[in-house]
C-alpha cells in the first residue's frame, strides 16, 4: 500500500493498451488501403485486356514512397 | 526505412520501460508511485511537440498549399490529442494515491485539459467538413489560433493556481532531482519522441493512401 | 445598397432585443439554480457575470454571418475586391459594440438583483470588460466566418470558441473579482497585461487569416 504499485501498473498498463491499440489501427488501415489499391489496379488491368481495341486506360502509377 | 524506425522506437521504449520501472531508484517522498512520472512527463512533452508541428504545418499549408503539409498537420494533431489524453490519464492515476483525489485543478492538469479540448475541437472540425480543400484551410487557421493560444493558457492557468494558493506538489525541476532519475527520464523522453515520429509518419501515410483512394 | 443597410439595422435591433431578453432570463436561471441566499452567491458573482457575458456572446456572435448566408449575399462577400480583412475588422467592430451593449445591460441588471454598489468599481470594471470583450469578439468573429460555411454550425461554434477563450475567462473573472472588492487595477496588472496580449494576438491572427477563411 505504501508504494502503490497497483497504480503504477494501472498507468503503465493503460499506456500500453492505448498505444498498442493506436498502432494496430494504423497497421490495419494501411493494409486495407494498400490492398484496395492493388485490387483497383488489377481490376483495371483485367478490363483493359478484355476490351481489346478500345483506347488504353491510364492507370495511376504508384508514386514513390517518401 | 520504416521498419528501422519502428525497430529503433521499440528498442527505445523497452529501454525506457526498464529504466523507469526497474533501474531508476525508488523516490524518497512518494515511493514507487513516482515512477508514473516516466510516462506522464514525456507524454506532455510529445503533446507540445505535436502541437508545435501542427503550427508549422498549418502555416506551411496556407502559404504553399502543399497537401503533404496538411496531412502532417492532421496526423500530428491526432497524435497530439492521443498523448494529451494519456497525460491526463496518467496524471490522474498518479494523483489518486499522492493527493488523495482523482482530479485536481493543478497547473499542469488544467493546462493540458484545455489543450485537449482545443485540439479535440480541431479534429472535430476536420471531421465535419467534407470538402478536402476547405477542411485543410479551416483546420490550418484553427491550428494557428490554438498554437498561439498555448502561452496564454500557460500563464493564465499558472497565475490562477499559484497566486494565493500553495504551488502544486508535482513540480520536479531537473536541477533538484538525483542524476539517475534524470537519466531515466531522458531515456523515456527520447523513446517517446521516436514514437511520436513513428506514429505521425504512419498516420500521414494512411492519410495519403486515403486521398489516393478517393481520387 | 441602402436597402441592405436598412435590413441589417433592423436585424440588429431584433438581435439586440432578443439578446437582452436572453440575458435577463440567464440571470433568473442563475438565481433559480443557485438559490436565493445572496450571501452565498456573493463570492461567485464575478464568475456568474462573465458566464452571462459569454453565453449571450455565443448567441450573438454565432449569428455574425447569418444575414449574408440567409440572403444569398455570401457570394458578394467573397467577390468583394481588395483585402477581405476589412470585412473582418468591420464585423469585429459591430460585434464588439453589440456585446458591450449587452454586457452593460447585464451589469446593470446584476447590480439591481444583487444590490451591488457599482459606482466605485465602474472605471475598473470598464477596463476589464472592454479588454475581455475584444478578446472574445476577435476569435468569435473569425470562427463565425468559418462555421457559417460548415454543417452543424450552431454546435461547432461554441465547441471551438470556448476552449480557446478559457485563459480569457480566467483572467477576466479574477480581475473583476479584485475590482469588485475595491482593489486597484495595479494589483491585477498581470491579468490586464495578459488580456491585452490576448487582444493583440487574436486580432492580428484574425486579420491575417480571415482571407483564407473567405476563399471559397
Amino acid at each position: 500500500m505504501a508504494d502503490n504499485w497497483s497504480f503504477v501498473f494501472a498507468a503503465y498498463g493503460l499506456a500500453l493498451i492505448v498505444l498498442v491499440a493506436y498502432w494496430r489501427f494504423l497497421v490495419r488501415r494501411e493494409k486495407e488501403l494498400s490492398e484496395g489499391d492493388q485490387v483497383r489496379r488489377l481490376g483495371s488491368d483485367v478490363s483493359r485486356q478484355g476490351s481489346g481495341g478500345s483506347e488504353p486506360q491510364a492507370t495511376a502509377s504508384r508514386p514513390p514512397s517518401p | 526505412m520504416r521498419s528501422l524506425l519502428g525497430g529503433v522506437t521499440l528498442a527505445g521504449l523497452v529501454a525506457g520501460l526498464v529504466m523507469g520501472l526497474g533501474i531508476a531508484p525508488r523516490e524518497t517522498t512518494q515511493g514507487n508511485v513516482q515512477r508514473i512520472m516516466y510516462l506522464h512527463v514525456p507524454s506532455v512533452w510529445v503533446a507540445y511537440l505535436a502541437f508545435a508541428a501542427v503550427l508549422v504545418a498549418s502555416i506551411t499549408y496556407l502559404v504553399r498549399r502543399a497537401e503533404a503539409a496538411d496531412r502532417l498537420a492532421h496526423a500530428s494533431a491526432e497524435v497530439g490529442v492521443l498523448f494529451t489524453g494519456l497525460t491526463i490519464a496518467t496524471g490522474s492515476i498518479w494523483g489518486k494515491p499522492t493527493w488523495g483525489t482523482w482530479w485536481t485543478w493543478d497547473a499542469r492538469l488544467t493546462t493540458v485539459s484545455i489543450l485537449f479540448v482545443m485540439y479535440l475541437g480541431y479534429l472535430l472540425l476536420r471531421g465535419m467538413i467534407d470538402d478536402r480543400e476547405r477542411g485543410a484551410r479551416f483546420a490550418a487557421v484553427l491550428g494557428i489560433v490554438a498554437a498561439f493560444n498555448i502561452p496564454l493558457v500557460h500563464f493564465s492557468v499558472y497565475w490562477w493556481r499559484t497566486l494565493h494558493q500553495p504551488p502544486s506538489l508535482m513540480k520536479p525541476g531537473p536541477g533538484t532531482l538525483p542524476g539517475s532519475i534524470v537519466t531515466a527520464l531522458l531515456v523515456n523522453f527520447a523513446a517517446f519522441t521516436l514514437l511520436y515520429v513513428y506514429f505521425v509518419t504512419r498516420r500521414a501515410r494512411v492519410l495519403r493512401l486515403e486521398a489516393e483512394a478517393e481520387a | 445598397m441602402v436597402w441592405k443597410d436598412l435590413l441589417v439595422e433592423r436585424r440588429s435591433k431584433e438581435t439586440l432585443n432578443a439578446l437582452f431578453f436572453f440575458a435577463l432570463l440567464l440571470l433568473f436561471m442563475f438565481q433559480f439554480a443557485l438559490g436565493p441566499d445572496r450571501e452565498r452567491l456573493a463570492g461567485t458573482l464575478p464568475g456568474l457575470l462573465w458566464l452571462g457575458f459569454i453565453l449571450s456572446g455565443l448567441l450573438g456572435l454565432g449569428r455574425t454571418f447569418l444575414v449574408e448566408r440567409e440572403n444569398d449575399c455570401w457570394e458578394g462577400l467573397l467577390l468583394a475586391p481588395g483585402d477581405k480583412s476589412a470585412i473582418y475588422v468591420g464585423k469585429l467592430a459591430g460585434n464588439l459594440l453589440l456585446m458591450l451593449v449587452i454586457e452593460t445591460i447585464l451589469l446593470v441588471l446584476f447590480g439591481f438583483f444583487f444590490n451591488l454598489d457599482l459606482a466605485k468599481a465602474l472605471p475598473g470594471l470598464a477596463v476589464v470588460i472592454v479588454l475581455g470583450t475584444v478578446a472574445f469578439a476577435a476569435v468569435g468573429t473569425l470562427f463565425a466566418a468559418m462555421t457559417a460555411q460548415v454543417r452543424a454550425r450552431e454546435l461547432l461554434f461554441p465547441v471551438l470558441l470556448l476552449p480557446v477563450e478559457a485563459p480569457v475567462l480566467l483572467a477576466t473573472v479574477k480581475a473583476t473579482e479584485a475590482v469588485l472588492l475595491g482593489e486597484t487595477l495595479g494589483s491585477v496588472a498581470h491579468w490586464l497585461k495578459l488580456l491585452a496580449a490576448a487582444d493583440v494576438v487574436y486580432v492580428a491572427v484574425g486579420v491575417l487569416t480571415f482571407d483564407f477563411v473567405m476563399e471559397g
